[in-house]
């Protein structure tokens, strides 16, 4: 199998990386770029736990798409999500409602969250829905996940404005 | 018992990483059709990936070349056509359609039926082309190779078998895809191109009875664009799903007319997911054709659907329960078509 | 030859703890910490993906390993060649039963099968290699040659005479065959007005955990064994494989790190984790072993195929007196205890009833299909759907309203069950009165639109199950380090159910701190405390008494400087707000964290290192059950039988939340599952063979379908738990369940539905079914 020099950006960084033809998106993520937070899961695209966001912010599976087809591209995962030494709005929120419980699809279910508000600000609930419908999550029923990015907003806006609208 | 079996035991169910291939990513359509006619059936064209790469980890799919189309721009353009006509490239990916003016902004059974496919996830990757070319599903099939083994081959690994009914001369996997019956209600034409040869076929005419070539698409031939006539708004799509996002569905249905009210003077009725084809539904419309969407009409019509669909396999479904939904289904489009 | 027992109504005092208190006194405390909505310690590192998982372990030099799986269902192995796979290069090792020796699962089943395959899926062989591609395509090398022998797929064949015998020695394909009596059944169904009785069929399901099975092993070196994998007990697995590998306890390092999902999945060996050391072994190298898609189905051991017939036994009055129920469950190719989950079902009606008798027959059936045990809810789920749709149905027949007959029946504090049980603590009454009003049942039960139903259910769950196992042991270390933090030590697992929070809150709530000033070590049996598990609801009850108790002894060795420093009686010292003061002179008072430091640095040089310790006082059985009441409100489409659950109403008896914010996350979960369970999860099968093994088309509701829920914790302070707490693990499933079937029921005009799931298309054969009759019967008229 033949391979190829692909530049990828991740997080902002970028890799230069040789990668086969037969390597999806999620392999080179995991194995060559050595970032663990996404997550293999089903790989057939039915579990949402490999999602990361394209460059418009979009929620995308990276385990059916070639690593190839990402020659140039940017794309940001869960561990890109921090700035400033400091956890994102969504992540916080995650945290503060209880969206979290065994934490094996939070990554893709964060990205899949960030998308939406990427998308919708404030989202309505039909977004929020259809957004989340990707992934599975056995915990948490999404009840506390849908409470986290309905609040995702305010914890935006605290931090923006330095003042607390939280509760 | 006792038959005898020395059988090497190939595969380890649903491959962690993709079988070997090589990947070409095209530059232009015009050396994307020449791979495509150098490779033939070697190839497998990739636009989104996710139809693609989901059945090359089953090893249904096990190309010696995957053909990305994804830089083809001009597959992603959507343009006004001087007939008043939307002409859209196979490449625009399901998301950027549902909301652009021209495609679901203008045909609301279209926007519905892309709406339908699976989930935000797989619409910001899935592409229009690959919605109409899904491959038919069978669960005797879409497993994973290892899987399969546990059963004779079937005509869609080289046997002739039917797992589903067992006494039919044919496979019958099923067209489970969600834009092919709103646009053969909206009477859209495809645009099939090979190198050096482009032809129109009208996407009520794409489909196949045969699960296995389900298609009139040839070796080396690409559906490049879908082009859809201007029609007028009364025009529906619904499906029902085992559940709401994420699935493919048990049943679903695309309608539209012309004319006011109860009165119309025109009518297509296309059922989806069922079998291995869209059905267009031809005495049903007739009926309500000519005796207008009274309760009555609708329910003669709704009636006469089990007629129509001939054999249902029990694929994803009882098979006795599709063909309930299924007049269900019809009954709800054409109650919705009343009020618009 | 199957197993019989057959087991009469037990010495009660067994079973009844030493108590000298006032019943229901529900004493208050004035709690700090506890009770307070805390976010889960480890969530940091879960929302920035820093969490490892097993399959992010990478370890140097690892190999790829592969398991070579049986496609039939039950055949002889008449030849296995793995010579064309050694010589492929990159592959390190090829493995066979040989390989195994002796070594078996659990004592239970082989790790490889060496003559016969009983089940598809069965593990006949397995590789090593430098990468996964080579590893597959050594699979393909190896070749096997099977006779085909005739295989029983289904209950009903297995037990056909003349059945062709699973394992070639039980008689009649019955491995066990229990008979439970419990008081005085046959008398009571003599003077009963009215016997009830119904048949409940529940499906083939899937644990469906977020993280698929995977293990990484390193036994590189021959006397230290280190495990990487998710599960619910580091503590059995170091008892099974310990011996297996002739190793002792210590040598065997479980690293459980984060667990993604367990639903009762996780909770022993499986045949992989012994692959996965055995090709570690062969290879001196570690491996890797990871489940795909549709061998996950293969692999887990979830619930089969379940039957049960039930007979309930009624006074005219609506008193219930007496069950008698039979199971039959599909044990698959290897037989199970999941009799002993058939013990629970049948015996926790009895603990919300006070019942005469109660009879319960089950019988564990050999099959070739996967060997089965437990799913989410286990048996109880399904039995508990069962009977409160019974007892939902059968009050429209008698024209009473099934929420009176809920009430008039459920036990109170201090009842004595059938088995012995004691019930110091019950809400079982506040719980219904609770949803009752919440719901506004009374003005709406009976008077919703067509095709809209309500229904009640109700339940206990016990926190805890002595004598399921050889121990039920758990130790909790605190240390107090120099700037004031503290760390707790536990094995207790965490699968996201948010015990090791829960641990650190019932800690800080004992030293009079901020739960944000402490941590976890747990998920490795190299650094933490001995621990069985976390299953049968005893995380909170018996590692919470533990970390409480641990606590208790740091603080003891703390308020020695502190009562000398402050010159007061150490019991009359309090521990609060970081601060520790005396009671009666709280102006008398020093920091936490300056009395840490003035401790671990003072002349005697004290280290402060609390150890706890709990094992139920009891020899058998527990001391606390947690009671439920919820009220399900569901909407059925006429058309196509869709059923959509609008709201859940929980009432749950927990004893005392502990972490509230974490209690709502355990309802949502459980409600989720059992809504999950009751409408759509199915393993689809043709003669054995599973056609919907993936994500995709084993159906499970997502994020449109999920209801509303409104929560109701009721504290009742239980005498034994820590702070007074009890469980809520598995204990709002089963009785959700039995509110959501319950409720399609009565959408449908009361009918009992006797199959799990209510598929659309088994709801709408019932729809169809009673409007044939309607119009059968107008015809008549």
């Amino acid at each position: 199998m033949a391979k190829h020099l692909v530049t990828l950006t991740v997080n902002g960084d970028t890799y230069d990386l040789v990668v086969s033809d037969n390597q999806t998106l999620l392999d080179v993520i995991r194995d060559e770029v050595n970032l663990k937070g996404t997550k293999r899961g089903c790989t057939t695209g039915s579990c949402g736990v490999c999602c990361i966001n394209n460059a418009k912010g979009e929620a995308v599976l990276s385990c059916l798409t070639h690593a190839l087809e990402w020659d140039g591209e940017e794309i940001t995962t869960i561990e890109g999500l921090e700035a400033d030494g400091e956890l994102d709005a969504m992540q916080k929120a995650f945290i503060e409602y209880g969206a979290v419980q065994c934490g094996f699809c939070t990554p893709g279910v964060i990205m899949s969250a960030r998308a939406i508000v990427n998308a919708h600000p404030e989202p309505t609930e039909e977004q929020i829905n259809a957004g989340l419908a990707g992934v599975n999550c056995r915990c948490t029923g999404q009840i506390k996940v849908k409470e986290a990015i309905r609040e995702d907003h305010r914890f935006r806006h605290k931090r923006e404005t330095g003042s607390g609208t939280q509760d | 018992m006792g038959c005898l079996h020395l059988l090497p035991s190939r595969g380890v169910f649903i491959a962690m990483l993709l079988p070997d291939h090589s990947y070409v990513k095209a530059k232009s359509l015009e050396e994307c059709l020449k791979t495509l006619r150098e490779t033939g059936e070697k190839a497998k064209v990739v636009a989104g990936g996710t139809d693609v790469i989901f059945n090359m980890r089953l090893k249904l799919f096990q190309p010696e070349v995957a053909v990305s189309i994804r830089g083809l721009k001009d597959l992603q353009q959507v343009d006004e056509l001087d007939d008043g006509s939307v002409r859209i490239g196979a490449a625009c990916r399901l998301a950027d359609l549902i909301d652009h003016p021209l495609a679901g902004g203008r045909y609301p059974a279209f926007k519905q039926s892309l709406e339908a496919v699976a989930s935000t996830h797989i619409r910001n990757m899935g592409t229009l082309g690959g919605n109409i070319c899904l491959e038919t599903r069978c669960w005797y099939t879409n497993n994973s190779d290892q899987w399969r083994e546990g059963l004779q081959g079937c005509y869609k690994t080289d046997s002739e078998l039917c797992h589903v009914i067992k006494s039919s001369s044919k496979c019958h996997a099923i067209n489970n895809s969600d834009s092919p019956p709103a646009l053969i209600a909206l009477g859209a034409m495809l645009t099939l191109q090979k190198e050096g040869a482009t032809r129109e076929v009208p996407i009520a005419e794409f489909y196949r009875a045969d699960g296995v070539n389900f298609s009139v698409l040839e070796p080396g031939e690409l559906v490049t664009h879908v082009t859809i006539p201007p029609v007028s708004d009364r025009q529906v799509f619904i499906k029902i799903t085992p559940r709401k996002g994420m699935d493919f569905s048990l049943g679903a249905v695309a309608a539209r007319c012309d004319g006011q009210g109860e009165q119309i003077s025109n009518i297509t009725i296309v059922l989806g997911s069922l079998v291995t084809a869209p059905v267009v539904l031809d005495k049903p419309a007739q009926v309500v054709l000519e005796a207008g969407l009274t309760d009555d009409a609708i329910e003669k019509a709704a009636d006469l659907v089990r007629d129509e669909l001939g054999e249902v396999s029990n694929l994803y479904g009882r098979s006795i329960y599709k063909r309930q939904i299924a007049i269900v289904l019809v009954k709800r489009a054409l109650v919705q078509l009343r009020e618009l | 030859m199957a197993r019989k027992t057959e087991i009469g109504t037990p010495d009660r005092s067994r079973r009844r703890p030493k108590f000298d208190g006032e019943l229901g006194s529900r004493e208050k405390i004035d709690l700090d910490v506890i009770g307070k909505r805390q976010p889960r310690l480890d969530g940091p590192e879960k929302v920035s993906g820093r969490s490892v998982f097993a399959d992010d372990v990478q370890l140097p030099g690892m190999l790829c390993g592969k398991i070579l799986r049986s496609r039939y269902a039950h055949a002889r192995i008449l030849g296995i060649d793995t010579s064309r796979a050694e010589a492929l290069p990159g592959v390190k090792a090829v493995i066979t039963a040989t390989d195994a020796g002796e070594i078996d699962v659990n004592g239970r089943e082989p790790v490889f099968a060496s003559d016969v395959v009983t089940y598809i899926g069965e593990e006949i062989a397995a590789v090593a290699a430098l990468d996964e591609l080579t590893a597959e395509k050594a699979l393909d090398l190896i070749e096997i040659e099977y006779e085909e022998l005739p295989a029983v797929m289904s209950m009903r064949r297995a037990l056909k005479e003349g059945a062709p015998l699973v394992d070639g020695k039980t008689e009649g394909n019955v491995w066990s065959d229990d008979i439970d009596n419990y008081g005085e059944v046959e008398p009571a169904f003599e003077a009963a007005d009215y016997i009830f009785e119904e048949k409940y069929e529940a499906g083939v399901t899937h644990n469906l955990f977020a993280e698929f099975h995977v293990a990484v092993v390193d036994f590189s070196l021959p006397d230290k064994l280190t495990l990487y994998t998710p599960t619910q007990t580091s503590y059995l697995m170091q008892h099974a494989l310990a011996p297996a590998f002739g190793l002792t306890l210590s040598q065997v390092q479980i690293i459980h790190l984060n667990t993604g999902g367990a639903f009762s999945g996780r909770g022993s060996v499986r045949p992989h984790h012994y692959i996965a050391i055995l090709l570690s072994r062969e290879t001196r190298r570690p491996v890797k072993i990871f489940a795909t898609g549709d061998e996950e189905f293969l692999v887990c051991r979830a619930l089969g195929e379940n039957k049960y017939k039930m007979r309930m036994a009624m006074k005219k009055d609506g008193t219930i007196t007496a069950f008698d129920m039979e199971a039959e469950m599909d044990g698959g190719a290897v037989g199970t205890e999941v009799g002993y989950f058939g013990w629970m079902a049948g015996l926790c009606n009895s603990w919300v009833f006070p019942l005469e008798g109660l009879r319960m027959r089950r019988r564990c059936v050999l099959t070739n299909n996967r060997p089965n045990f437990l799913g989410h809810g286990g048996l109880m789920l399904s039995t508990n759907a069962a009977i409160m749709q019974l007892i939902n149905t059968v009050a429209k027949k008698i024209d009473r309203d099934p929420m009176d007959i809920m009430y008039q029946n459920a036990i109170e504090e201090g009842h004595t069950g059938l088995s012995g049980e004691w019930f110091a603590s019950c809400g079982l009454r506040e719980c219904i009165e609770t949803v009752r009003k919440a719901s506004d049942w009374d003005n709406r039960y009976g008077k919703l639109e067509p095709y809209h139903g309500l229904g009640i259910g109700i339940g206990s769950m016990a926190a805890g199950a002595k004598g399921a196992f050889r121990h039920d042991t758990s130790a909790v270390m605190v240390r107090v380090s120099e700037d004031g933090i503290v760390t707790v030590y536990t094995g207790i697992p965490d699968m996201g159910q948010g015990t090791h929070t829960t641990m650190a809150v019932i800690v800080a709530e004992v030293l009079g701190i901020d739960p944000n000033d402490m941590k976890v070590v747990a998920g490795d049996t190299d650094l933490t405390p001995i621990d069985v598990g976390a299953f049968a609801q005893r995380g909170t009850i018996q590692t919470g008494n533990a970390a409480r108790n641990a606590a208790l002894d740091a603080r003891e060795q703390l308020t020695v400087y502190a009562a000398g420093k402050l010159e007061v009686d150490k019991d009359d010292l309090v521990f609060r707000g970081g601060k520790v003061y005396a009671q009666s002179a709280p102006d008398k008072l020093m920091n936490f964290k300056d009395l840490v430091y003035k401790t671990l640095h003072g002349k005697e040089g004290r280290s402060v290192m609390g150890r706890g310790f709990y094992n139920s006082p009891l020899q058998f059985g527990t001391t606390s059950w947690s009671f439920g009441a919820q009220i399900a409100e569901v909407k059925v489409d006429p058309d196509t039988g869709e059923v959509q659950v609008l709201k859940v109403w929980v009432a749950h008896d927990l004893g005392r939340a502990i972490n509230p914010l974490a209690c709502e996350g355990q309802i949502d979960g459980q409600v989720y599952s059992a809504m999950s369970q009751i409408l759509y999860e199915e393993v689809q099968t043709d003669a054995g063979l599973y056609l919907n093994p993936s994500r995709l088309e084993y159906k499970v509701p997502r994020s449109y379908e999920m209801p509303e829920i409104d929560y109701y914790l009721i504290e009742t302070i239980d005498p034994f738990g820590p702070f007074g707490a009890k469980e809520i693990g598995e204990g709002i499933i089963v009785v959700s369940g039995g509110a959501i079937a319950a409720a399609v029921s009565d959408a449908l005009g009361g009918e009992f539905i006797g199959e799990m799931p209510m598929a659309p298309w088994r709801v709408l054969k019932h729809i169809k079914r009673a409007q044939r009759q309607e119009a059968a019967g107008r015809t008549a008229a």
